[in-house]
């Protein structure tokens, strides 16, 4: 700061404890509305204040969700979110270090073909292919399935480029020396690049775990069977009774759930989230 | 393109190593498009029997279509208007927090989690406050004598979807708009001083002009969000209702084509929102050029 | 222990010719020095040796056998590199067990090279540290160490000292000579430096575009250039190089006695005189344009009527002169270096 004006540095505190309520306040009220009894809606109003009843709504979601909207326990749910954000977090990063590395280190035909074909996936977001994407899937007997709902979403053009990226950096004297030293190019794959590369495969998975978290078009697609419900899909089909049914205290103590790990993952993981962000749109 | 200076002289292996990437992106990814590409040119009968090539008639039609030309319209309003609301709401705290020298960590660390809830999460906390029944914000409004219905109001509607996308991309922009200002040396910012310039004229003058690579990365980026990441939000908050009002391009493919099952309309719409995406990255990767060798 | 043989070797890169047909054989335990300008070939040289390049034409044989079409790791050469190359996550006995693990060397001979090669290199309190907390000369001996420890045919060195700073750099150009007379490995050098060429080298090897100049040790390649582009290259301040027609006639015809088709006069600047010595002399008269101390001896630079260039001379001590001065300088007619322009060949070669 170049000078010392006190009503500016309060203007500017108050801008950012602004931006902070602006921020907080619908989740806020969300884990109030999560402490509450269902009868404490009927009154007309969001209550503002935590009620009583926040164990036995959580308790209640985790252990047995609503039957009757169709939404299995949001432990099952949480727990296929889960298992999905990091298989395609996993998975896109090790097909994209290993083409990265194809692309970098291979000299062959074709190379610069097969680096279009991975930009190309760029251009083409699942919203504007649903159709016949769903089409393959259905037609290889993958719907109702992990495979089916991670597989068709691991290919990776901005993984891929951050990898190739940052391994144009790697020195070539480096590959050299490990050549003189007898090492082939898997083993320099495995004993030098891929240490080299940890905090990157870091920053990269926490940006690929909230992708894969927070994906809800395609879940919604692919499965029918409750087994398989991701908690975000989960979620909007609980939200979409609960207008008849006064179960906000219920579906906001579900939303509070969904919310937390990726929530989690950014604010413990800041450092590496950001390096990810910034670092996959150069 | 770039290789190393040495390579592996291996014939087979780089095949290998990109055979999984290459195996999802065509099976996935191309034939899926080249499937859209290919119905979008064709009518299928009621009873999927025959099919017939038409060539551009179902873009014709598709452009003749009021509901289509009016999702057009929307889809223009709604990502205008979230970008600009985010961008500008996101520069703000960020020249704010690029400011405070103690506590901008905190600060940081309680602006940009938004960025980890999902679409349609976002769009349930928003669905929940603005509730015309029990929601805290039309109790509010009411107040003000605004009498809060976006299940009736189309302009409601789309202020809600705007007001709860917006939201949660500050966060993003947030970020970008912290690195972009770091980057900005602090000498130019002490000669402004020394020149006389106050606090408010040196941002317009010096900082805000130097910033211009980040804000324009952002608006194509933006853009790009409001288009196309915000199909669970529409989903949450409005179906696209109220009669169409918040139908954007997104949405309305999905619901014509999964909905409605109307398959040659849904893959023309697929394959004009192609182009569009198509020519967002192509706008973006020029830009980039610039910056990055590639 | 090895002899490095190249047979006619060559390389093209596209249609750029870069090494245009080499032929040298390093004897077993010597330390040949490839020096030149940038671009003159030699690094390329030696990537071909170590097998980071592959050759366009010709042979390369270590120890007799032919490598040309061998992996570097089967050619038993060990390599230390210009930015040392050290693995960054592993600890400096990581870094030098690697090469050993890889070829399946048992565990107690790694230990014992490892232990052989940090007493060598006084390296071994460091031997757990990573490249990252050493100093620049510390990466350079963990890099000669790597090299060591595999016992190798030959060592290949690409510019070693050039990321040293000046004082560093006397200092481990000392101890690599130190270390190869000790360990009487093979070597193959390269650098672009001329006085570490000169002070290093068993022999030297004057590359240009990519063609050997002159082979020779380095007081041959100093006393006796073979070629206009050795001359001006080895030695500091160069060689003067003067148009012999500027210098005939007069007195100095006796001393001179040049051939026909010599037409480039070649003086080193410490063989140049201000008084005359006995015998024949050559003779020239200038004004001192510019008097340079370097602190022992000082640098004249010289216009004499009829060169473009100032002569330039090293005269020990601090000559009682001042620029502007007139004199007369004095070459023994054995340090006159004749030279043919068209063909940059020297023409007095036996």
């Amino acid at each position: 700061m170049v000078e010392n004006r006190p009503w500016l540095s309060f203007l500017t505190h108050l801008v950012l404890i602004v931006g902070v309520v602006v921020v907080v306040f619908p989740v806020y009220l969300a884990f109030i509305a999560s402490t509450h009894g269902s009868g404490d809606f009927m009154r007309g109003l969001v209550p503002l204040l935590p009620g009583p009843h926040m164990l036995e709504n959580y308790g209640r979601m985790l252990t047995q969700g609503i039957s009757t909207a169709g939404a299995p326990p949001v432990s099952i749910m949480l727990m296929n979110s889960t298992i999905i954000a990091i298989v395609i977090a996993v998975g896109k990063i090790a097909i994209s270090l290993l083409s990265a590395y194809a692309i970098v280190f291979f000299k062959f035909p074709f190379r610069l073909l097969a680096f279009w074909i991975i930009f190309i996936t760029l251009m083409l977001p699942v919203e504007v292919r649903i159709i016949p994407t769903f089409a393959v899937v259905a037609n290889l007997g993958l719907l109702n399935s992990y495979v089916g709902l991670t597989l068709p979403l691991i290919a990776s053009a901005t993984a891929t480029f951050l990898f190739r990226q940052f391994f144009l950096t790697v020195p070539d004297e480096l590959m050299e020396a490990a050549r003189v030293d007898g090492a082939g190019p898997m083993k320099f794959f495995r004993d030098i690049l891929l240490p080299l590369s940890r905090t990157n495969i870091a920053a990269l998975f926490v940006i690929l775990f909230i992708y894969g978290w927070v994906q809800y078009l395609w879940p919604l697609l692919v499965t029918t069977d409750s087994r398989y419900y991701t908690v975000v899909m989960g979620i909007k089909r609980l939200a979409a009774t609960a207008d008849s049914e006064p179960l906000w205290n219920l579906v906001m103590a579900s939303v509070i759930l969904a919310m937390l790990p990726p929530v989690l993952v950014v604010i413990f993981m800041q450092r590496l989230f950001v390096k990810g962000l910034v670092d996959t749109e150069k | 393109m770039q290789t190393k200076r040495t390579i592996f002289p291996n014939k087979l292996l780089p095949y290998a190593l990109l055979a999984p990437q290459l195996a999802v992106t065509l099976i996935f990814f191309i034939w899926p498009a080249a499937q859209a590409v290919k119905s979008s040119f064709e009518r299928e009968d009621p009873f999927g029997f025959r099919t017939t090539f038409i060539w551009f008639e179902n873009y014709t039609r598709l452009f003749s279509e009021p509901g289509y030309l009016n999702s057009l319209t929307k889809t223009a309003i709604f990502a205008v208007s979230v970008t600009l609301l985010s961008m500008s709401l996101a520069l703000l705290l960020a020249v704010a927090v690029n400011r405070v020298l103690k506590s901008n960590r905190t600060y940081t660390t309680l602006l940009v989690w938004p960025y980890a809830v999902a679409p349609v999460v976002v769009g349930i906390l928003w669905w929940f406050m603005f509730n015309p029944t029990i929601g805290i914000a039309p109790y509010m409004l009411r107040g003000l004598g605004i009498d809060w219905n976006h299940r009736v109001d189309g302009n409601q509607a789309m202020i809600l979807v705007v007001i709860a996308a917006s939201w949660k991309q500050i966060s993003y922009n947030f970020l970008f708009f912290v690195a972009g200002l770091q980057s900005v040396p602090q000498s130019l910012n002490e000669a402004a001083a020394i020149d006389g310039a106050g606090p408010f004229k040196r941002f317009w003058t010096i900082v805000f002009p130097l910033l211009s690579p980040t804000t324009f990365f952002l608006l194509i980026v933006n853009i790009n969000y409001a288009m196309f990441d915000t199909f669970g939000l529409i989903d949450a908050t409005t179906n696209g209702g109220p009669n169409q009002a918040t139908n954007i391009l997104v949405y309305k493919v999905y619901a014509d084509g999964f909905l409605g099952l109307n398959i040659g309309s849904s893959a023309a719409q697929s394959v004009v929102l192609m182009l569009i995406v198509i020519a967002l990255t192509a706008i973006q990767f020029r830009y980039i050029e610039r910056r990055v060798q590639y | 222990m090895a002899t490095i043989d190249l047979i006619d070797l060559k390389k093209n890169y596209g249609n750029v010719q870069a090494v245009k047909g080499v032929n040298l054989t390093v004897a077993d335990g010597e330390l040949i020095v490839l020096v030149g300008p940038s671009g003159c070939g030699k690094s390329t040289l030696l990537r071909m040796v170590a097998g980071l390049e592959t050759v366009t034409s010709g042979r390369i044989e270590i120890g007799g056998k032919d490598v040309v079409r061998a992996e570097p790791a089967e050619r038993d050469i060990a390599m230390v590199f210009q930015n040392y190359a050290l693995y960054p996550h592993m600890s400096v006995r990581g870094n030098l067990e690697y090469g050993l693990k890889n070829r399946g060397t048992p565990r107690a001979e790694i230990d014992r090279r490892v232990q052989d090669a940090a007493d060598i290199l006084e390296i071994g309190p460091l031997l757990e540290r990573k490249p990252r907390q050493l100093s620049g000369g510390q990466r350079q001996r963990v890099a000669m160490g790597r090299a060591i420890v595999r016992e190798p045919a030959a060592f290949l060195f690409d510019e070693p000292l050039s990321n040293l700073d000046a004082k560093l750099r006397v200092q481990m150009r000392v101890e690599i000579r130190r270390l190869q007379r000790r360990l009487k490995t093979t070597s193959l050098y390269v650098t672009h430096d001329q006085l570490e060429a000169m002070t290093l080298a068993d022999r030297l090897v004057v590359m240009n575009g990519g063609l050997v100049e002159q082979i020779g040790t380095p007081i041959e390649v100093y006393d006796r250039p073979a070629t206009l582009f050795v001359a001006g290259f080895i030695g500091s301040p160069p060689m003067n190089l003067i148009p012999a027609a500027s210098l005939s006639g007069g007195e100095n015809a006796e001393a001179l006695q040049l051939g026909a088709d010599t037409d480039i006069v070649g003086l080193r600047p410490d063989q140049l005189h201000l008084e005359r010595p006995e015998g024949n002399a050559l003779t020239l008269a200038g004004t001192v344009e510019l008097l340079e101390p370097v602190g022992g001896e000082s640098h004249l630079h010289v216009q004499i009527p009829g060169t473009e260039q100032p002569i330039i001379l090293t005269v020990q001590g601090r000559p009682k002169l001042e620029e502007g001065d007139t004199i007369t300088i004095y070459a023994r007619p054995e340090n006159i270096h004749p030279f043919n322009q068209q063909t940059g060949w020297r023409t007095d070669a036996s």
